[in-house]
């Protein structure tokens, strides 16, 4: 019993083991590849493109509730003091630092990184990475790299498209929920708050889109066992994604400060 | 048994049914052949109503079936016993389990010992004894067929329909599914329509054919008319030529 | 231009896309409320299958992530405050307080969205397109009562299990936290008289709710997979997304009405 559950215990660690190794290992390849730049530009593009332009709709709804969400947080602490003044900088705050980078690379993490662990898992089963390889084009240096440039690109431009949209959010829902003037929530707003807040949420977005980058393109690339194990690996990648954004934030977060 | 009349389906905004006229009679069997993407698997699945048709009539022994929600379905399908072209195998439970399920549908009252012997004695006759305990991903594909043509004919019911019995099948297993088939058509006594691409494997077991291209029935009749048939795509297809309209 | 007008049209495609989407999708959750009703027999061992595999799969997921997400969420207001004032004895009380009725809830289901939600959709998409579902209704059982009613209950109880558990791991962490890094002590810390009934109320009907839109959108996503096993990965990519995206919305709902209600000040 005892040593059934060790091994159990075992196994999963070597299963992590494997996986972050395999990650690690695909990074390394990565870095070779950018010094000097040997990448597909079309490629780049395009994953631009399909990663960014469409996943504006669903960054611009998250955003725009996420912002509403923490003006009613703040709004619930600040009211029992009377401070209606600190609204628009505690949701200012809480948005720019924490709960953008977070939400929105979560929701970048479910919408690009599970779309693409999918696309690269089907190009393995069907052998289109044999394929690739048989013409002798590396497919790190044409479907990995330009994924992770592109992410890390898009991820960090999304948030600062997310971080406007979600104070103007905040903005709105606190003069409709909350009793807090536009003008009252903007001084806030724009006394209390520093550069300093905003780009400490943007670098966690461009280590954030990284980090979705590099998980999803290890799954994808690594996927076995065909169609089921395609599901499988998306699965996999979100979830190893999620960790990921929380442990780095945690990380960034400690050493930033 | 069957009535159809100028049946329309479409799904999204492309038309994959294009006016179906149908009559099957109880007791006859019927196989239904054409090129791949023609509708054949879409005609038999809106039979039981699992798709729902734009417009046009679907009558089984005189009951309309279109209009009718899930529910109002139930009667209608219990009359239906159906091979799935990927067997449709449910793979959470173990082979006795699947080809039980119907038939503990049909009667909740059986208890699970009973529900098991019923569901060996039909397992034996498809030549499967001994496999009841396993999973369907331990099977081969010629067992998945049997397993999946002993649940669709669990519940003894009056019509059976197959979609590709033998798909996949080398030629040995093949002849003794439709061997199979027709050892329990004969003890049932249950009307038949069979999907199938191999066009000789069927020809030993069917009376009748039709023959279903892009949403239409190109010819419908008994096996022997299919090969006087003046259709240029029928004349093609039945001999597998790589000249003609197809 | 063109790329102005291509972005109007996907904004506007999405739109529409979502509000047909929400026809089914309303019809799929009332369907499943009614089934929960008329609920017995065979389905209550799947009911604890299904409760233990999203228990066993989750608990070290959540344990993790709301570990660190309260650490980081206490070092950034005790940042803050030592800017400001200075006086860290209201940090417990406030971060307890905030936890419960905002912060866990919603960090808790959107981890959960993707754990959950992308192996339910996986689940039943995989049944989809390998016409089992079909085979189910043939044999005149509703593949709702059947497959999404099991889950809709397992996991509306494990969300709310595994949400309360969170509660306690994130305090937990926060106060290490702010007595390690802030010097705050554990007994200033621990205060929990912020925490008023209407918290309470609030952080377990946001739990109670998101346990039930993830398996309901994740279940929609996967009942309306469709082509081969690339509609599988599709089902499954949507399920996260659209799951994560309902949390959010719900959250949204009802941290409003609570600010109507049960936290009105004054």
């Amino acid at each position: 019993m005892i040593g059934n559950l060790l091994a159990r215990i075992g196994g999963a660690f070597l299963a992590l083991a494997h996986e972050v190794g395999g990650v690690v290992h695909l990074l390394f390849k990565v870095l070779i590849a950018l010094v000097p730049p040997r990448f597909d530009r079309d490629e780049l593009w395009r994953n631009m493109y399909k990663m960014g332009v469409r996943s504006v709709p669903i960054i611009i709804l998250t955003a725009f509730f996420t912002g509403g969400i923490m003006v009613i947080q703040s709004s619930v602490f600040v009211k029992k003091f009377g401070a209606t003044s600190l609204v628009g900088w505690g949701a200012g705050y809480a948005v720019f630092r924490e709960v953008g980078p977070i939400l929105l690379g979560l929701m970048f993490s479910g919408r690009v990184g599970s779309n693409n662990t999918a696309e690269l898992g089907t190009m393995v089963i069907t052998e289109q990475i044999d394929g690739l390889r048989a013409l002798a084009i590396d497919p790190v240096n044409y479907l990995i790299v330009p994924r992770v440039l592109a992410m890390i690109v898009m991820l960090f431009l999304l948030t600062i498209l997310g971080d406007i949209v979600a104070i103007v959010g905040a903005a709105l829902f606190g003069q409709l929920l909350a009793d807090v003037s536009f003008a009252a929530f903007w001084t806030s707003f724009s006394q209390n708050l520093h550069i300093v807040d905003l780009t400490h949420g943007l670098v966690k977005a461009a280590v954030f889109g990284f980090i979705v980058s590099l998980t999803s393109c290890w799954f994808g690339i690594s996927v076995r066992g065909g169609a089921v194990g395609v599901g499988r690996a998306v699965n996999n990648s979100v979830v190893a994604a999620a960790l990921g954004i929380v442990l780095s934030d945690y990380i960034i977060t400690y050493t930033l400060s | 048994m069957i009535h159809v009349r100028d049946l329309h389906l479409s799904i999204g905004d492309r038309p994959l049914l294009k006016g179906i006229d149908l009559q099957v009679e109880r007791g006859s069997v019927w196989g239904i052949i054409g090129p791949p993407g023609g509708g054949k698997s879409l005609l038999v699945k809106t039979l039981c109503g699992l798709f729902t048709p734009d417009r046009g009539s679907i009558r089984i022994d005189g009951v309309e079936v279109c209009g009718l929600d899930e529910p109002a379905l139930v009667p209608i399908r219990r009359k239906i016993g159906m091979l799935f072209q990927n067997n449709a195998l449910f793979d959470f439970m173990k082979v006795w389990e699947n080809v039980a399920f119907p038939l503990a549908r049909l009667k909740p009252d059986l208890d699970e010992a009973a529900l098991r012997e019923r569901a060996l004695m039909r397992l034996r006759e498809v030549g499967l004894a001994g496999s009841e305990d396993k999973w369907p991903s331990e099977l081969s594909g010629g067992m998945k067929k049997r397993v999946g043509i002993a649940r669709a004919t669990m519940t003894e019911s009056p019509l059976v329909i197959y979609d590709e019995p033998t798909a996949g099948l080398d030629p040995v297993t093949t002849s003794k599914i439709y061997d199979l088939l027709e050892k329990i058509r004969q003890s049932t006594g249950a009307t038949v329509l069979a999907i199938s691409s191999d066009i000789q494997g069927l020809s030993t077991f069917v009376k009748n054919m039709m023959l279903v291209h892009d949403g239409q029935i190109l010819f419908k009749g008994p096996l022997p008319a299919l090969q006087e048939c003046e259709d240029p795509l029928v004349h093609q297809f039945i001999r597998g030529l790589s000249e003609g309209p197809l | 231009m063109t790329r102005l007008a291509n972005l109007l049209a996907s904004i506007g495609a999405f739109v529409l896309g979502y509000v047909q989407a929400s026809i089914t999708l309303i019809s799929i959750a009332g369907r499943s409320f009614r089934g929960i009703f008329h609920f017995r027999g065979r389905a209550k061992g799947e009911v604890l299958n299904q409760m233990y595999q999203m228990g066993n799969r989750s608990l070290v997921f959540v344990t993790v992530t709301l570990g660190a997400l309260g650490m980081v969420l206490v070092f950034q207001v005790c940042l803050q405050i030592n800017k400001v004032t200075g006086d860290q004895s209201q940090v417990g009380p406030e971060f307890i307080k905030g936890m419960i009725h905002a912060f866990v809830p919603i960090l808790t289901a959107m981890m959960l969205a993707t754990r959950i939600g992308a192996g339910i959709a996986a689940e039943i998409g995989s049944m989809v397109v390998t016409e089992q579902v079909d085979a189910l209704r043939m044999t005149g059982v509703d593949p709702i009562d059947y497959l999404i009613v099991p889950r809709l209950i397992a996991s509306t109880v494990m969300t709310l299990a595994l949400g309360l558990f969170a509660m306690v791991v994130v305090i937990l962490a926060g106060a290490f936290m702010a007595h390690t890094s802030f010097g705050v002590n554990y007994n200033v810390f621990f205060i929990f008289d912020k925490v008023l009934p209407g918290d309470m109320i609030i952080g377990v009907s946001k739990l109670i709710a998101h346990g039930a839109a993830i398996p309901i959108v994740a279940g929609y996503c996967g009942l309306t997979a469709t082509g081969g096993s690339q509609g599988v990965g599709t089902a499954t990519t949507r399920a996260v997304i659209n799951a994560s995206l309902s949390v959010i919305i719900l959250d949204f709902i009802i941290s409003a009405i609570g600010l109507a209600t049960v936290q009105k000040v004054g």
